[in-house]
């Protein structure tokens, strides 16, 4: 029996190492990097698929999936364990002809297309796993309809100076596109792509075997299928999105984005757009008597005697008495011992700090954020282990 | 495990008049983010059961939203998995369960129909940390028809009138079973928890049946305490019996000591599950202070909060003061209030400028939906 098909699939790339991130990927993939206390970074746009009625997602994985896959699991923390749809990992997967990694990101689709074309969708939408935001997809959807386009990229309005790390588009007034660079050194325009695109179907396969016969392409969605879809003059419109947005792919980013969700203008996780996450039984968190917390945000199964302020504490964190924690990210399940100092930091899950430590320089203009990488063990003597 | 569970949701609600007013026993929310039922529930989970009868006689309705499917205990499962059964009128049985035999007796299809060799039967009111194969072990040692699990505390005439008290010979043996007696002392009290095998369990129903017993404490336990074997199981560490708005409180407040908070979710039973709620984590804005206290996810602090049980996305406001207070879920305290020894529950509104003060042996309670 034939099911009936879905008008949408989406297919989410976490794939990339995300090398800039350091010492927080060289056991896991980018997208399942631990963010906002509770949060990893792929929780967003998982959620933003289930809040927007999309629930047929393929998960594009090739760098360290083991976090990865076993914290997608059958998807049911989404409410993806569906009958027909729901979540599926897919791996690079070895063929009669040939076999290969994936090569790029369109690369990716393109070894997948069989798994697209089993719910023959009129579209298909592709998102990156690496950004922190809430989106509405249906509504970007819905525009690209409207307008009969053959591809639809969302953009956000970037600071000129950033402008250069991005995929910079230039459209009409219309918002067709007339133009695509991707990491420009001289930017024409200030909208960047957020990597996230609608196609047609039938228009992307089309391009995506294109692609695959031509000698000496990276693969890449911003670099060879987007410039080449523009050369042969489809229809591609720009959407413009206005929320909050960010690329997490650098240390002080991943560290800014986490800020973001301190104080009052600030990117707020508790409201009706809910972000589901997978997360392990932990009772409420417990403050001391003499503990202080100031602008921070702190998980369930945190136990707190010291002094938090400007930080994200994460499920499990425990802060000893007299320690004091500033403008840090504390990853689930680290120990802190009392009496320890630690200032403009990220520490990976796992950590143990040992008592009387000094972590990291106070935050100021000449001074770098501290990384602790997973599961750490940092004695008295001051070494890590 | 080739156990079955039976958890008896609300068999005493009557002592609970204000917390368990619209909701049974077992869905009464506790420690920040859980519902009496997780208790028994977990432990079972945790011990390997995984097929449990839910028996639930009246306002049911918050607690099957919160048990749903049962996936959040593991207990959505294509064998066995989690049942919950109301009451249901056919041929002579006709209304409300009137005790534990009663109910028993109705659901005995069920139990007949069930492959596993023992029942554990649990009431809701009882927060314990305990393996069942433990239990089960020791019922087979003693070769016992009747397994009770009891713990040996000082009571004192106000709390006993809600327990039962066992008695036993040298052997373990129970010789003299009290039920709701009027005492104060150092007695063995039970945990309203018991193991039995289930053809033994068939057979009581059958007997009760015959003579028409309805009520498991009075015509079983104590009525049969000669010719039953009935043992019982000793269990020591954190207990709480949750009957009466006081307890409630103080069994609450003992949250608040890093040691219990251990012995109850971090024992090496295993965790006490519930139902997940996708709340954001905590936010305690630039003024907030905070002491001493148990704070679940998705709260929104601004004001000052001590020696308090905050529920799951409870919002306090700018100078508003909560001391030795407990506010259930969706609570919202706001700008400049000022409450002391209160128990809102869920949904409760404080608003503006209001001050509310109970004691400590006598905590105000608000009403679920309430606006002060």
């Amino acid at each position: 029996m034939k099911l009936a098909k879905k008008e949408c699939v989406v297919m989410l790339l976490a794939g990339g190492q995300g090398s800039r991130l350091g010492a927080l990927t060289t056991k896991i993939a980018k997208p399942s990097v631990p963010f906002g206390g509770k949060y990893r970074i792929i929780d967003f746009a998982l959620s933003n698929c289930v809040n927007s009625g999309l629930d047929t997602i393929g998960v594009l994985t090739q760098y360290q999936p083991l976090t990865l896959n076993s914290y997608i699991g059958d998807g049911k923390s989404w409410d993806l364990d569906r009958m027909y749809g729901g979540i599926q990992i897919l791996p690079p997967y070895q063929r009669v002809a040939d076999s290969e990694w994936y090569l790029g990101t369109a690369n990716s689709i393109y070894q997948n297309i069989n798994f697209i074309d089993q719910y023959a969708p009129e579209y298909v939408l592709i998102l990156s796993g690496d950004h922190i935001y809430k989106m509405n997809y249906s509504i970007m959807i819905d525009f690209h309809k409207e307008i009969d386009a053959d591809c639809t990229i969302s953009v956000i309005d970037v600071p000129i100076k950033e402008a250069s790390r991005f995929g910079i588009l230039s459209s009409d007034d219309s918002g067709k596109i007339i133009d695509f660079e991707e990491k420009p050194k001289k930017p024409k325009s200030t909208q960047a792509s957020m990597g996230i695109y609608v196609f047609k179907w039938s228009k992307l396969k089309k391009y995506l075997e294109i692609d695959d016969k031509t000698p000496g392409s990276s693969s890449d969605f911003g670099k060879d299928v987007i410039p080449l879809m523009l050369r042969a003059n489809e229809k591609m419109y720009a959407y413009k999105f206005n929320g909050y947005w960010k690329d997490v792919g650098t240390i002080d980013s991943l560290w800014q984005a986490n800020m973001d969700l301190l104080g009052e203008n600030s990117f707020e996780l508790s409201d009706d757009w809910i972000i589901y996450s997978r997360h392990a039984e932990k009772p409420p968190h417990y403050v001391g008597k003499d503990a202080v917390i100031n602008n921070s945000i702190v998980s369930e199964g945190a136990v707190i005697l010291g002094a938090v302020e400007n930080s994200i504490i994460f499920s499990g964190v425990i802060i000893g008495e007299n320690a004091v924690v500033r403008d840090s990210v504390i990853m689930a399940d680290v120990e802190i011992n009392k009496n320890c100092v630690i200032n403009y930091s990220i520490i990976d899950e796992m950590v143990k700090i040992g008592a009387n430590l000094k972590i990291g320089r106070p935050m100021g203009e000449d001074s770098e954020i501290t990384v602790i990488p997973r599961e750490s063990v940092i004695n008295n003597m001051g070494g890590i282990i | 495990m080739n156990a079955l569970g039976i958890i008896f949701s609300d068999m005493r609600d009557w002592s609970m008049t204000e917390l368990a007013s619209h909701r049974s026993v077992a869905a009464i929310p506790f420690g920040g983010r859980y519902r009496l039922i997780d208790f028994p529930l977990s432990n079972m989970v945790n011990s390997g059961i995984n097929k449990v009868y839910l028996i639930t006689s009246s306002n049911y309705r918050s607690l099957m939203e919160h048990v749903g499917s049962g996936k959040d205990w593991d207990l959505s499962r294509k064998n066995g998995g989690i049942l919950t059964i109301p009451p249901y009128s056919a041929g002579e049985n006709h209304g409300l369960y009137q005790g534990r035999l009663d109910a028993l007796k109705r659901v005995l299809d069920y139990i007949k129909s069930s492959k596993e060799s023992y029942v554990v039967l649990s009431d809701s009111d009882m927060i314990y940390d305990i393996n069942y194969n433990k239990v089960i072990k020791y019922h087979e040692e003693k070769n016992s028809d009747i397994t009770a699990v009891y713990i040996k505390t000082d009571i004192n005439k106000s709390d006993s009138i809600h327990k039962i008290l066992y008695e036993f010979d040298e052997d373990g043996r129970a010789d003299d079973i009290l039920v709701y007696p009027v005492t104060n002392g150092n007695y063995n009290i039970g945990l309203n928890t018991w193991v039995m095998n289930k053809e033994f369990l068939e057979s009581l129903i059958y007997d009760a049946i015959a003579r028409n017993y309805k009520d498991f404490s009075f015509d079983v336990l104590s009525a049969r305490v000669h010719s039953l074997r009935i043992y019982g199981y000793e269990y020591s560490g954190f207990f709480a019996h949750i009957d009466s708005l006081q307890s409630y409180y103080e069994n609450s407040m003992k949250l608040l000591n890093m040691d219990t908070l251990k012995s109850i979710f971090y024992s090496n039973t295993g965790p006490i599950y519930t139902k997940t709620k996708d709340s954001a984590p905590t936010k305690y804005c630039k003024d907030a202070i905070i002491k001493n206290s148990l704070i679940a996810n998705g709260c929104i602090i601004e004001g000052t909060v001590e020696n308090s049980i905050l529920f799951r996305d409870v919002k306090v406001g700018k100078n508003a003061v909560v001391k030795n207070s407990i506010i259930m879920q969706h609570g919202r305290i706001s700008d400049n209030a000022n409450i002391n020894s209160i128990i809102t529950d869920t949904y409760a509104f404080v608003n503006k400028d209001r001050v509310l003060l109970g004691y400590s042996n006598c905590p105000f309670f608000i009403k679920k939906n309430s606006v002060v």
